[in-house]
Formats: C-alpha cells, structure tokens, sequence
C-alpha cells in the first residue's frame, strides 16, 4: 500500500507525457485557421511606424515590456512576469497530500509558480493596399513549476510548460485598445 | 609517499594520452552526401520576387502553425521559431528559416528544424512545412 500510491501516481504522470510525432510539427490543423482569425485585424492606416508604435504603446499599458523589435518585418516581441500561484491547484495539492497520509506516504506534487506572458506581434500590408495593414498578435505563457516530493523522492523545481492564449476575450481587448492608440498616434493626440 | 608517487605518474600518463594522440578527422568540415541529401530536401525554390512577402509568409505560416518567432532579420531573410509540442509539453522544436533571392523571380527557402536539439532529417516533416508555406504564400 506504501507504494502503491507514488507509483500509480508516476504512471499518470508518465501517460501525460507523450512524445510527439515529427511528422505533426509542420502540419496545420482544423483549429489553425480559427486562431488566426483570432489574432489578426485589419487596420485602416498607411503609416506602418505609427501603427507598429501604438502596437507597442498599448503592450507597455497593458503592463509588458518590449524585448526585440524589428522596424523593417513589422515585428515586436514582449513580456511580462506574473506569479503563476492558483487557489485551484493548492487544493489539489492539499488533497493529494491528505490522500498520501492515509497511504502513510508524503506526497507533494509540484505546482505552478511562475509565469512569463509574452506576446508576439506582427504587421505586414495587406495584398494591393497601400492603406491597409494586417496586425497579428499572438499571446502565450510559459509556466516553470516549484519542487515537490513524492515518498522519499524529491522532485526538483523548474519544470517549465508553455501553453497559448487563446480566450478571444483577450484578443478583442487588445484590438479594441489598439484602435483606439492608432488613432490618437496618427492624430497626434 | 609510494601512493602519491603513484597517483602523480597516473596523471602524467593520462595526460600523455590526451595530447597529440587524437586529431581531427580530415572530412570535418567537408560535405558529406547525407549532408547533401538533407539539404536538398530542407531547400525549395518558389516563384515569389519579393523578399519581403516571401518573409511574411514564412511568418504567417509559422504562426498558423503555433510557432512563437523569435528572432527576424528581413535584410537578411532569416527568422527564428520555436514551440513546444506534444500533449505534455515534452519536446521543444526550433526552426531556423533563410529566404534568399534565386535569380530575378525567385527565393530560396532553406528550413532547418531541430527537435530536443537534435536535427530532424526525416523529409515528411520539411514537406509539411513547404504544403504549408505554399498555402501561406498563395492564398492571401
């Protein structure tokens, strides 16, 4: 019995954890074109510093910081630190935890500390249009987990996940805010 | 004192082994056939003139296909990308992609891709990503 739970416990673990196939990395999929309708927007503007500026405006408000930008492919990149701590998931852990006791075994599984959101933007002019631009943002985070144990075994910390953004939510708040900077940019406001 | 005497010479013998005795193999940098053959299945030529919209499409195609682009250099024609895959995030695939002008009317677009750092030299994988390419550049 003493085993039994760090070992069903491993075996979970190790089913979540499939390699992927190389053939897949290059491949679309069904969703694909449902999240680039979701990151991309027209904007009615012929001035691409401006645009990529007021891109860069509403990041730095929306609280990142621009780590690389490249005027001439239109590109920013930028990222912001949060703590990645969730109510959820210490319950989990404390219920885990209570089962582990009755087992007469420790176990602590690792839960998510850190997180970095980074965002990736990109503007490029839409085909036979001198006044209209695509902008195409992407959102996603990086999690890095904290230590944990499991019987007699630690589990050391800074397992690190990456997942996309991908609430619409996020993406229609940042184009709304965008709209609203590229106008005061262009005016001058 | 025999003992230090002992490990003292162990070390001179080893470090007699270490110099000299070993020395590059004379095709180090030269071209193999393998190499010629990967690369010749990491390089396609598309009918596109201008640099610039080859560049976005190579972006808007890795983008499509959930690729965080790191890096671009677009007087040089060269971006960088990379993204976890996997259901349990277990392996991390960078590309590295060059676009370089073919003549008047044309660009060449040279992939590289590894996977947990190590190269990927199946060419099904370089053959999705130029359907996909092709998708990119053609349909906008």
């Amino acid at each position: 019995m003493k085993f039994f739970i760090p070992l069903l416990l491993a075996v979970l673990l190790t089913s979540c954890t499939t390699i992927p196939k190389p053939e897949t990395f290059f491949q679309l999929t069904p969703s694909s074109s449902k999240y680039k309708a979701l990151q991309s927007r027209v904007i009615e503007t012929s001035k691409d510093k401006e645009l990529l500026s007021a891109s860069a405006a509403v990041l730095q408000d929306l609280g990142f910081q621009i780590e690389e930008s490249v005027i001439d492919a239109g590109m920013l990149r930028a990222v912001k630190e949060r703590s990645a701590r969730e109510y959820s998931q210490e319950m989990g852990r404390f219920f885990i935890f209570l089962v582990g006791l009755f087992a007469q075994t420790s176990i602590i599984i690792p839960v998510d500390l850190h997180q970095q959101v980074a965002a990736t933007l990109i503007i490029y002019p839409e085909e036979n249009s001198t006044s209209r631009f695509n902008v195409r943002i992407m959102f996603y985070r990086k999690l890095w987990k904290g230590e944990g144990s499991s019987g007699n075994q630690s589990i050391p910390p800074g397992t690190q996940t990456m997942e996309m953004i991908n609430e619409p939510e996020i993406y229609r708040q940042f184009f709304a805010k965008l709209s609203k900077s590229v106008f005061l940019e262009i005016h001058q406001i | 004192m025999t003992g230090r005497l002992l490990i003292l010479s162990f070390f001179f013998v080893l470090q007699a082994c270490s110099t000299g005795s070993t020395k590059p193999p004379d095709n180090l940098l030269s071209l193999t056939e393998a190499q010629m053959k990967i690369r010749s299945f990491q390089t396609r030529t598309f009918d596109v003139s201008d640099q610039q919209k080859a560049l976005h499409a190579v972006v808007s195609a890795l983008m499509d296909l959930g690729f965080i682009v790191e890096r671009i250099n677009a007087p040089m024609g060269l971006v960088t990308a990379a993204k976890f895959a996997g259901t349990g995030n277990s392996g991390f695939v960078e590309a590295t992609i060059m676009i370089r002008p073919k003549g008047d009317n044309q660009m060449e677009v040279r992939v590289n891709a590894l996977f947990n750092t190590k190269p990927i030299e199946d060419p099904k994988v370089y053959q999705n990503f130029f359907a996909t390419l092709q998708k990119s550049l053609f349909s906008s």
